[in-house]
């Protein structure tokens, strides 16, 4: 125990000695563990905004949609050719599934312009149209004023929810209730403010954003628009159910014959949750090898500086080996130096980590967050790294002759 | 009988060719005693003192340390060796340069495997008998000459060697701190230490009661110091 303690203050005091020449060692190991600290704290981070951005969904909603959600490559053409969801399908999912509690359908369109007389935002606006009932089935909460309902839907009224973003780009300091914007040349009315959302996996801000009926939406952007349907069963225990009585009606509505495939896609909160993780994975899996390799590009920079630190203390080693140290001795030695070069090295990637994943933080405005097995790998991997480039130059130090390197200059 | 040599050889292949370092050397050494071993340079005592020192062991013969046959053990089995029975003292005093006087003294006693305060305390002491108590933690550049031999000399001391073994010990110091290191070698040998100091300075060996004089891998002389290094069979200078 006592020899592993000196050895420990002499791994130290070698790296004290040399503090420039050690760290300059060390940026591959640093580049590989902070890259490897930083992406797990990303992703880790993203997973929790994830589920909690999901939750919104409601434990009980699932979405049928065209086009299949989720992440990953899909063949484009094949989903072009699935019918439409239609208003028609919406409504006879509400009348038809006895589990269903509310249906809710909407569309979107990015990039759009919203201006008054006086102000204009830029092209990136989001405006969704959307039946009445898309407020509860999208966890939707207004501030001020009110959401549209079931007349503003069925007469097409042109009226307005604006998100957060919107209002403050076009009525800084003043009440929109009441007002008038336009879209695409049209006139709306100002009914309510959403209560500020934040962003989706902060790239996204979500009080970017205009809401109307979506009548209102469909007579603008064109009618042959597929919708994307949030079902919201009755109970959490009944979504399966409502999954069911869903799919057996809209298979019914689509001809489709016992053994075709669906032709439309259904997503719940669960099968989103999924689709992410396998995303995540596959980044980690990339950063792990980015790490790996800057690991071994470290690890090189070890073996060299041990080789260098063996020779220039030849001299050394020969008298400790004539005073009385065994080649295990000597061995343990100059390994514990190469791991606790390695060890420094992965801290200060650690440390590097935690800043880059702060860092994050502050750019892409959600929480980052490190995960403690991550740095626990990291340090495991580095001091591995460390005892298997440090282990040669350490067997060659343990082999010296004494009395020829005590000659040694 | 501390030290028995028998007929102890040592040969080097050096490109090819055979180089006999030692011919046949045989003597015996007791406890207490101090005997220097001159020869010029060639003559094998350098040879001689690795093998003594167990740095490197014979091709032939026998080395018996202190009831221990050290000839035929492996690399490990001499570092333990040189641990217990040996102190060393070089002609450029090998101590390691990063480390203070304390920690040089140290340092037989870390590989001894004993605990840090008890190193450090007989470490001390053995600073302390040198005359060093106050530099203990000085490095060994901001020592003199003289100065870091003694630290050298109290790390030969500290482990409590059976024997210690000087290489030219006064080699690298002018005569006056040379001449104060032989002084505390005088102290040494009357405080009862066996003592081994190789060199080819005729005017060292004489101050020592006996000497032994090596030539061309062979003794050639043995016994009183004066008479061996001034003697008539000295060989000529090559």
């Amino acid at each position: 125990m006592s020899g592993f303690l000196d050895n420990m203050r002499l791994a130290l005091g070698t790296f004290v000695a040399n503090p420039l020449r050690s760290l300059l060692t060390l940026i591959g190991i640093v580049i590989g563990v902070a890259t490897v600290v930083s992406m797990m704290a990303l992703i880790e981070g993203l997973r929790l905004k994830v589920n909690h951005d999901l939750s919104f969904l409601g434990a009980n909603t699932f979405e049928v949609s065209k086009w299949p959600s989720g992440f990953g490559r899909y063949n484009w053409r094949k989903y072009a050719m699935r019918p439409d969801l239609t208003v028609e399908d919406t409504e006879a999912i509400l009348e038809r599934s006895p589990s269903v509690l509310r249906v809710a359908a909407a569309d979107d369109e990015g990039g759009q312009k919203v201006s008054t007389a006086d102000a204009e935002t830029r092209p990136s606006v989001f405006v969704v149209g959307a039946t009445p009932t898309y407020e509860e089935t999208a966890g939707i909460t207004v501030a001020q004023g009110r959401f549209f309902g079931e007349v503003d839907e069925v007469e097409g009224r042109a009226v307005v929810v604006l998100g957060l973003d919107v209002v403050d780009v076009l009525f800084p300091g003043q009440d929109p209730l009441g007002k008038e914007v336009r879209i695409r040349g049209r006139p709306y009315r100002v009914i309510g403010v959403l209560q500020k959302r934040g962003s989706f996996l902060g790239m996204v801000s979500l009080d970017n954003m205009a809401l109307m009926p979506l009548r209102s939406f469909l007579s603008v952007y064109g009618m042959q628009r597929s919708l994307d349907i949030s079902v919201q069963a009755t109970s959490p225990e009944l979504l399966e159910k409502a999954q069911a009585e869903t799919r057996t009606l809209l298979r019914a509505r689509h001809k489709l014959k016992p053994g075709d495939a669906d032709d439309f896609d259904m997503t719940t909160n669960e099968s989103m949750t999924k689709s992410f993780n396998q995303l995540s994975q596959v980044i980690a899996v990339a950063s792990f090898g980015v790490c790996l390799l800057s690991l071994v590009v470290g690890g090189i920079g070890i073996l060299n500086i041990m080789l260098v630190s063996v020779t220039e203390r030849t001299r050394e080693i020969g008298v400790r080996k004539a005073l009385g140290a065994r080649r295990k001795r000597i061995l343990a030695q100059f390994a514990t130096e190469a791991v606790v070069l390695a060890l420094v090295g992965g801290a200060i990637g650690v440390g590097m980590g935690y800043g880059l994943a702060f860092l994050g933080r502050w750019m892409l405005g959600f929480h980052t967050v490190v995960p403690l097995w991550a740095v626990a790998l990291s340090l495991v991997m580095s001091s591995g790294v460390g005892l298997v480039f440090g282990i040669y130059p350490a067997a060659r130090a343990a082999r010296l002759d004494p009395v020829e390197a005590m000659r040694a200059d | 009988m501390l030290i028995s040599v028998e007929d102890i050889t040592r040969t080097y292949v050096v490109g090819g060719e055979t180089v006999h370092a030692l011919r046949g050397v045989s003597f015996t050494l007791d406890k207490g005693q101090w005997v220097a071993i001159v020869g010029q340079s060639g003559s094998g005592k350098s040879t001689m003192m690795n093998v003594l020192g167990c740095l490197d062991t014979p091709s032939g013969g026998r080395y018996m340390l202190n009831g221990q046959d050290v000839s035929r053990m492996s690399d490990d089995q001499l570092a333990g060796v040189r641990n217990r029975e040996i102190g060393f003292i070089f002609q450029t005093f090998q101590l390691l340069p990063r480390e203070t006087a304390l920690a040089n003294v140290e340092l037989p006693l870390v590989y001894r495997g004993l605990r840090p305060k008890e190193r450090r305390e007989r470490a001390r002491a053995a600073l302390d008998k040198v005359g060093l108590t106050p530099r203990i933690h000085h490095r060994p550049n901001e020592l003199s000459g003289g100065q870091r031999q003694r630290v050298a000399i109290a790390r030969a001391l500290v482990a409590e060697p059976s024997l210690l073994l000087a290489d030219e010990p006064t080699g690298n110091l002018d005569s006056a701190t040379g001449e104060e290191i032989i002084r505390l070698f005088e102290q040494l040998h009357h405080a009862g230490h066996t003592i081994i100091l190789v060199t080819h300075e005729p005017k060292l060996a004489a101050r020592c009661p006996r000497a032994i004089r090596l030539s061309d891998g062979r003794i050639v002389d043995d016994g009183r110091g004066e008479a061996v290094a001034f003697g008539s069979r000295r060989e000529a200078v090559g």
